[in-house]
Order: C-alpha cells, then sequence, then structure tokens
C-alpha cells in the first residue's frame, strides 16, 4: 500500500479538529456561539507570532490572496453555524459528524472548480466516509 | 405529507449552513495554497475570521458573557483550530486530491465520538459502532 504524503498532515488534521470538537460543545455550555466564536479568533491570532512569514506576502498575487482571505471568512462563518447549531440544542455527537459532511460539497464542486478527477477506489472511500458520518449521526 | 420534526429545528439549519460554507471553504482553501504556502495560509487565515468577529460582537451589542472557562476551551479551539489548519493547508500543499483530503479529514469526528464516549460518558449505539467500520475502511480506500 502506497501512504500519500498528504496522510500525516491529515492525521494532525483528525486529532486537532477531534478534540476541538468536543471542546465547542463545552465552550458553549458556557457562552453564547457569537461569544465562543471572538475566544475562538484569539486562538487563532496567538498562534500568528510563530507563523509569521519570512517573505513579504506582497510577492503573492493579489488572486490568491483573496482566495485565501475568502477561505478563512467562509471558514468562519461555518464555524459560527457550529457553534450557533450546538448553542440552539443540538448535540456535539450530531452537530460534529453532521457538519463534517462538507466533503459533499466539496466532492460535488471539485471538478468544475478544480478540475480534478477521483478514482474510483477514492470515490468509494468518499462514500464510505459519508456513510460513516451519517451512521455517527444517528 | 408531514414535515420532520428536525426540519423544524434550528440547528438543523444552522448545520447545513456549516455544511455549505466550509465545502466553499475546503474548495478556495485549495485554490489559495497553489501559490501561497501553509505556513502563510494560517498566518492570513484569523484576519478572514476578523469580520466575523465584529459581525458577532456586533450582534451580542459588545457584551460578552464572563466565563473563564468557556473563553479557555473558545481559545484552545482556536489554537488547535489552527494547528489542524496549518495541516490541513500542508496536506493540500503537497498536490493530493482536494476531494480525498477534505473526506479523510472530515472523519474528525471519530476522535470527537471517542472523546464524547470516554470524557462524557456518552454511549455508542451499534450504528455508531458500524459508522466507526466505515471510517476505518473510508480511510484505508483514500489511501490508493
Amino acid at each position: 500500500m502506497n501512504i500519500p504524503v498528504w496522510f500525516g498532515p491529515a492525521i494532525v488534521v483528525l486529532v486537532t479538529w477531534g478534540i476541538a470538537g468536543l471542546l465547542q460543545k463545552l465552550a458553549t455550555n458556557h457562552l453564547s456561539a457569537e461569544t465562543a466564536l471572538v475566544g475562538l479568533v484569539v486562538g487563532f491570532f496567538l498562534l500568528d507570532p510563530w507563523l509569521y512569514p519570512k517573505e513579504s506576502i506582497l510577492v503573492y498575487s493579489s488572486r490568491s490572496l483573496v482566495f485565501a482571505l475568502l477561505s478563512s471568512l467562509l471558514n468562519a462563518l461555518g464555524a459560527w453555524a457550529l457553534l450557533a447549531a450546538m448553542k440552539h440544542g443540538g448535540k456535539a455527537s450530531i452537530v460534529v459528524p453532521f457538519t463534517a459532511l462538507y466533503p459533499l460539497v466539496t466532492v460535488s464542486l471539485a471538478p468544475v472548480v478544480l478540475h480534478e478527477s477521483i478514482t474510483r477506489l477514492q470515490g468509494a472511500g468518499v462514500v464510505c466516509a459519508l456513510i460513516a458520518v451519517v451512521l455517527l449521526s444517528t | 405529507m408531514q414535515v420532520p420534526v428536525v426540519l423544524k429545528t434550528k440547528w438543523f439549519w444552522y448545520s447545513v449552513l456549516s455544511v455549505l460554507c466550509m465545502g466553499g471553504w475546503t474548495l478556495l482553501g485549495k485554490l489559495g495554497t497553489t501559490e501561497i504556502s501553509a505556513r502563510t495560509m494560517q498566518f492570513l487565515y484569523p484576519f478572514g475570521w476578523v469580520p466575523v468577529a465584529l459581525a458577532c460582537l456586533w450582534m451580542r451589542r459588545f457584551r460578552l458573557e464572563r466565563s473563564l472557562r468557556g473563553t479557555l476551551y473558545s481559545v484552545a479551539i482556536g489554537v488547535l483550530g489552527g494547528i489542524g489548519g496549518l495541516a490541513f493547508f500542508a496536506a493540500c500543499r503537497t498536490g493530493g486530491n482536494t476531494s480525498a483530503i477534505a473526506a479523510a479529514t472530515g472523519m474528525y469526528p471519530l476522535i470527537t465520538v471517542v472523546l464524547a464516549v470516554l470524557i462524557l460518558r456518552e454511549k455508542l449505539t451499534w450504528l455508531h459502532v458500524v459508522g466507526l467500520v466505515f471510517a476505518a475502511a473510508a480511510f484505508v480506500l483514500f489511501s490508493f
């Protein structure tokens, strides 16, 4: 089995966001979705001193910078909606798996937007992942 | 025809909104990382969150609840989210298929479910266990 290069970073994502999923419910037990999101942004900025780029961001095209900022804006809206779902009675064990269905949007639009194709086995993997998410939401 | 109860709940529609936004995030993130490094992408990330944070402050009339525990949890989400975001962009930068990366990393609820069982003492049904098996199968299939 040939393990792709992206598997290592993907495991880091799984662990960090998996723990964050639990903390989202714990945070909204004490705070509104809006206040929790403000705290979340503070947490993001805490990392920035370590991430300060070596090169000027002006070396990048404005197109890429717009994509980066729009991407984070959508991510923020998605996070706020997730926190609001929890604040409005959604259980962590349901809302977190439910909102993780976002690859459906990615898979549906990636061939059109990014001109990417997926192999049959990867397609089967996507189906398995989606079934898993639905079953975990029950 | 009777409308399912879940469709009348606010949490369901907030979740749908989250799914749509997160889907757009993965696609635009991939477009951004074609040129920008993972590290710089994550550095820029909080700046995109600022307008939403300001809107949240405005919605709260600039009065935030005071809860040390809640604040610590939310800041920790940001730190963990940032580390995960950095790893996500690094995965995108490898040239891997975005659909496979998004689907693989989208399985983080597995960890949440396990932690919910261990820490919050939530119980797993047999459907949850089947779901875990499907998730494990998916992870193997993504490697092909």
